[in-house]
């Protein structure tokens, strides 16, 4: 007999982590169950080849909201911005670094255009204004029409730090929220090399192209948090890419957390229209009145939960949230330092390191993804993680992680990812890169592809998408990750969604698990009683 | 010099019904008009010998009921002649078709898919649903969302209460409406690819994006909201063609005292101290008014009419970023008979409807590729139409007018429009129409072929968007045209904005002419 908790949280990845310790502060006995054996979710290490390992979903970290780490006590968790956020390599030399000192920035875009390098730091320094109102919105619960009275003021305060964004940015921020990046590039720059650098962050895990509406709203979601001046990215972890894991574990184990890895949720069990506990894969049956789901809605809403306690319209919905997984990753075991021609320092790989030359080139790659195709020549994007974290590599060599767009998980007239497939796809990147790497074939000593598909099995992530459903306007806040339950309580009285998947997204360190821990804090102030 | 309470520049249909709402005010008010012909984008014209086009817009729905009522329209001509089906011919020979009565097409529908014959009478009551939920906004004047000032504030309030009022589900499903792809909202609901693809058509027309651009969605209720909430309840023509709306809009301009001048080209805009004072006339005549009121699009009114300088950099930068990126075409024909359909051979009541050449949501798609890489599409969206079978007085006895929409047709085309370009143009389109309706080549007697450079030369619309710029959520309500500025006001004291370019936008809706000219009379003319 299994002894009893008060709640159950599922995935130990940051928001479940997070979730578990918030919930064990607040005195709730909670068991933090692991499908892996490893910690960490998509921030989790893994051997990839031998010696050579890597965090290949968590490149950029994301970023930690400042509540979470100081209810937690992850105050001292220190990053290390880079200097270099972003370059655009194109080869025969041509380097474009857009440094996050922004004198430093606009020199390199004086080369391009003088128009340009005299709009940089207005056009950053706004995008950080913009970024910094999102967080706001993103550290409390998603406002929504029928709020309840009790939320007024959280709501209230939101308008006040809108309402300090001042007249122009107010404005500002709802158009840009469902323009394309291309048209927010293209009002404020008129250089194509420019724009190219920068516009990748708007279509980062989106079957989109950078046309597409909205996608200067997931530039601005990625950028919340980034030190000022980088226009990606918000920096590595000093003390390596599992420092933030391994603090969020501690945090959990000092309040009590009961953690159990290699344990696989098999179904959430529903008495009497609620929550009775889980059955895991080998059976074993675990009770508890709160399950609090970190995997994404897919798996937990129609994969675990039997769908006769859900409403046909509930149903419905969460069978229509998007995920379209699109990203494919490329893990290289280099024999040295990838030399870049032209490079300004070989600090830019510390960064990312973006090749796609033009918007238009983005476009064309997303295109054939509309289609179901995977691209001819997909969007690469990479970054070195061994050079902050040296122990990813033997003494000498190091792990390049490059990120491909767009390779669909479904594909068009029923075709599989079979290997002439994977192969074409991999080559195409290892060519992308070789075109600014010269000899960069020959230095790699072992090549792993991880498509959408790789991607839901190794980290169960339905259709490979890391963001738990596209963020698009219309799945995010309340609608976040279903119309009208973007407050983390589902309808099965005790079912609570905490993962990237729900308000406030994806990229954000235990902010969906902070705030769905604490709404099962609201709801059940006597927990006691289940004693 | 003969003076003016108020003049309005541009006799399209905004201009127009502005003129006729600060006449029947009490203003004492000239419209001016370059072209010899009123009505904008609204006009019918005898292009060739007995053949009358309506040679741009082309059918109607959107026409606000108020506007009809308030100006007595039906007293001074208009007419409206029910457009009766759709007809969408597929890749298979067959057709999928949309008929007057609802149990015909319930029944036709069923033929594809029964489960979207029932997915159809939910869709058809949540898009009433969402039409009467917008309707209240379509006929108010945007609150500025960045303003302290109390009727603002008061105006936002008021706003939020409405949205609450719609309880969470409508509301949500309005976000979701706004926001999302034409492809993914109805994918929401319908299984049968021809049949999304149709009415996601409407949601891409006068647009810069494809039917899987988010954004696209909103359009498809924009051309909903017409035969939900408007007069007609239906898409319709006017009898005597487009124009004919036009001049029943004159004519009501005229019965409230009202002067309507043609053939009157306006240079600019007399600005004295920060306030208009006139207009000066293309021939150096100048005609003092006291308020002037510019139903052209916003950059015509804002960088051509007046010196941008007098006006603050926040609006000329916005005005500059507005988006036109005009995407449709038109091409008219002069027939020598009917044209057979294969998929319905003949005659048929299918010819005195609407003919969709959009046979997937593939098709439409990788037709906005073409024009994302400035190219028209290869193989464009087509919306078709045959006037004269409806209203025979269009064309000579036994002969007909065939108007056709078509998307994309990108303004600013790779190497620019030319002569050749617009021939090659028109034969594309006269051929994908032939391999639904192969008599159709030898039916052409004449051929009018317009390309946005062409719509942009004729009725001055800016890069040629029938809707004096993009109805892109970024470009709607408060941000319409420039947000701050969306009040019809602009910043010379006196000089006002009415055209499509404002809040509620585009198709022959007028509500833009309306609300402009209600905050005039309101504000007593300063």
């Amino acid at each position: 007999m299994s002894p009893s908790f008060d709640a159950v949280v599922i995935g130990a990845g940051a928001n479940g982590l997070v979730a578990a310790a918030v919930l064990g502060r607040a005195g709730f006995r909670v068991l933090l169950l692991e499908r892996e054996h490893a910690l960490g979710g998509q921030g989790r290490v893994i051997e990839f080849a031998p010696g050579f390992r890597a965090a290949p979903l968590a490149t950029d970290p994301g970023w930690l909201p400042p509540p979470v780490a100081h209810g937690l006590g992850l105050e001292g968790l220190r990053r290390v911005p880079h200097d270099a956020p972003v370059t655009l390599v194109t080869g025969s030399g041509k380097c474009l670094t857009l440094w996050r000192d922004g004198s430093r920035a606009a020199d390199a875009i004086r080369k391009h255009s003088d128009r340009d390098a005299a709009r940089w730091r207005a056009f950053t320094a706004r995008l950080g204004k913009l970024a910094g109102f999102l967080e706001a919105l993103y550290e409390i619960p998603a406002p929504d029409v029928d709020l309840p009275t009790g939320d007024l003021l959280s709501l209230l305060g939101l308008a006040r730090k809108f309402r300090g964004l001042g007249r122009d940015d107010m404005t500002e921020f709802l158009r840009i929220l469902p323009i394309s990046v291309w048209e927010l590039l293209d009002d404020t720059f008129e250089n194509g090399s420019l724009k190219a650098a920068i516009a990748p962050g708007g279509v980062r895990d989106l079957r989109q192209g950078p046309r597409s509406g909205a996608t200067g709203f997931v530039l601005l979601h990625y950028l919340v948090g980034a030190p000022a001046g980088a226009v990606r990215g918000r920096g590595a972890w000093r003390d390596g890419p599992e420092a933030f894991t391994r603090a969020a574990e501690s945090a959990a184990k000092r309040h009590r957390v009961t953690i159990r890895t290699g344990a696989a949720v098999a179904r959430i069990q529903v008495r009497e229209e609620a929550v009775a506990g889980v059955v895991l894969a080998n059976g074993e049956e675990i009770e508890a009145k709160r399950v609090l789901s970190t995997a994404d809605p897919a798996r937990t809403l129609l994969g675990w939960v039997d769908p006769v306690w859900l409403d046909p319209e509930f149903l419905h919905a969460a069978q229509k949230i998007r995920y379209r997984g699109c990203t494919a990753l490329v893990l290289y075991a280099l024999d040295g330092l990838p030399e870049i021609p032209g490079l300004a320092s070989p600090d830019a790989l510390r960064g990312v390191v973006t090749l796609t030359p033009s918007l238009e080139a983005l476009e064309k790659a997303a295109d054939a993804a509309k289609y179901g195709s995977v691209s001819d020549r997909p969007h690469v994007e990479f970054s070195v993680p061994s050079m902050h974290a040296t122990g990813l590599a033997p003494a000498g060599k190091h792990v390049l992680v490059a990120r491909a767009q767009y390779a669909p998980y479904r594909l068009r007239d029923g075709g599989t990812w079979d290997e002439p497939r994977r192969d074409a796809l991999a080559d195409s990147v290892t060519a992308a890169i070789a075109n600014v790497v010269p000899g960069f074939a020959s230095r790699v000593l072992h090549r792993v592809l991880w498509t959408p598909g790789d991607l839901e099995a190794r980290y169960g992530l339905t259709e490979g998408a890391a963001t738990h459903g596209e963020t698009t306007l219309d799945q995010i806040l309340f609608m976040r990750p279903v119309a009208g339950w973007g407050r983390h309580a589902m309808p099965i009285r005790g079912l609570y969604l905490g993962g990237a998947g729900t308000h406030p997204g994806p990229g954000i360190l235990g902010g969906p698990g902070w705030l769905a821990a604490r709404r099962v804090i609201a709801d059940g102030g006597n927990h006691r009683r289940d004693r | 010099m003969k003076r003016y309470d108020t003049i309005v520049i541009g006799g399209g249909h905004n201009g127009l019904i502005a003129a006729a709402y600060l006449a029947r005010g009490g203003r004492k008010t000239l419209v001016l008009e370059r072209r010899p012909v009123l009505g904008g984008a609204a006009v019918t014209e005898e292009v060739f010998p007995g053949f009358k086009y309506s040679v741009f817009s082309y059918v109607v729905s959107l026409l606000r009921p108020e506007i009809i009522r308030d100006l007595e329209l039906p007293r001074h001509g208009l007419q409206i002649l029910p457009l009766e089906s759709t007809v969408t011919p597929l890749e298979n020979g067959d057709y999928l078709a949309a008929w007057a009565d609802p149990d015909e097409t319930r029944r036709e529908l069923c033929r594809h898919s029964p489960h979207d014959a029932d997915a159809a009478v939910l869709f058809g009551r949540l898009m009433h649903h969402m039409a009467m939920a917008v309707k209240p906004i379509l006929g108010m004047v945007p609150p500025d969302p960045a303003s302290l000032a109390p009727s603002d504030l008061r105006s936002l309030l008021r706003l939020g209460g409405h949205f609450r009022s719609l309880g969470a589900t409508r509301f949500h499903a309005l976000h979701k409406l706004m926001t999302m792809s034409s492809a993914d909202y109805l994918d929401e609901w319908f299984d049968f690819d021809p049949l999304k693809a149709t009415k996601s058509a409407s949601g891409i027309i006068g647009t810069f994006l494809g039917p899987r651009s988010p954004g696209s969605a909103y359009v498809l209720l924009h051309h909903y909201m017409g035969e939900i909430d408007g007069a007609f309840r239906a898409w319709g023509f006017q009898k005597g063609g487009t124009g004919a709306i036009s001049d029943s809009i004159a004519n009501a301009a005229r019965s409230f005292g009202a002067d309507v001048r043609t053939g009157v080209g306006v240079e600019r805009v007399l600005v004295r101290d920060g306030r208009a004072t006139g207009v000066a006339l293309s021939t150096g005549e100048e005609i003092a008014a006291s308020v002037v009121v510019s139903g052209l699009d916003p950059r015509r009114t804002f960088m051509q009419l007046v010196e941008p300088k007098e006006l603050p950099g926040g609006l000329v930068e916005g005005v500059g970023r507005y988006k036109f990126r005009g995407s449709s075409g038109k091409v008219n024909l002069a027939l020598d008979g009917l044209p057979s359909f294969t998929c319905m051979p003949g005659e048929g009541p299918h010819l005195r409807g609407a003919v969709s050449i959009s046979p997937s949501l593939e098709y439409l798609e990788r037709a906005y590729d073409d024009a994302k890489y400035g190219e028209f599409s290869r193989q464009p969206y087509m919306d078709i139409v045959i006037p004269s079978m409806i209203d025979p007085g269009m064309a000579p006895p036994g002969k007909h007018v065939m108007s056709i929409f078509v998307q994309y047709a990108p303004y600013h085309l790779n190497g620019g429009w030319t002569d050749s370009k617009r021939e090659a143009f028109g034969d594309t389109v006269v051929k994908t129409l032939a391999r639904h309706a192969p008599n159709i080549e030898s039916l052409i007697l004449h051929r009018q072929v317009l390309t946005p450079a062409d719509i942009e030369r004729i009725t001055g619309l800016s890069e040629g968007n029938i809707f004096q710029g993009e109805l892109a959520l970024h470009q709607l309500f408060f941000m319409r045209p420039v947000p701050r500025w969306a009040k019809y006001r602009t910043p010379i004291r006196g000089y006002w904005q009415c055209g499509a370019g404002t809040h509620p936008g585009g198709g022959i809706m007028g509500g833009s002419g309306r609300l402009a000219a209600l905050e005039i009379l309101k504000e007593g003319g300063r």
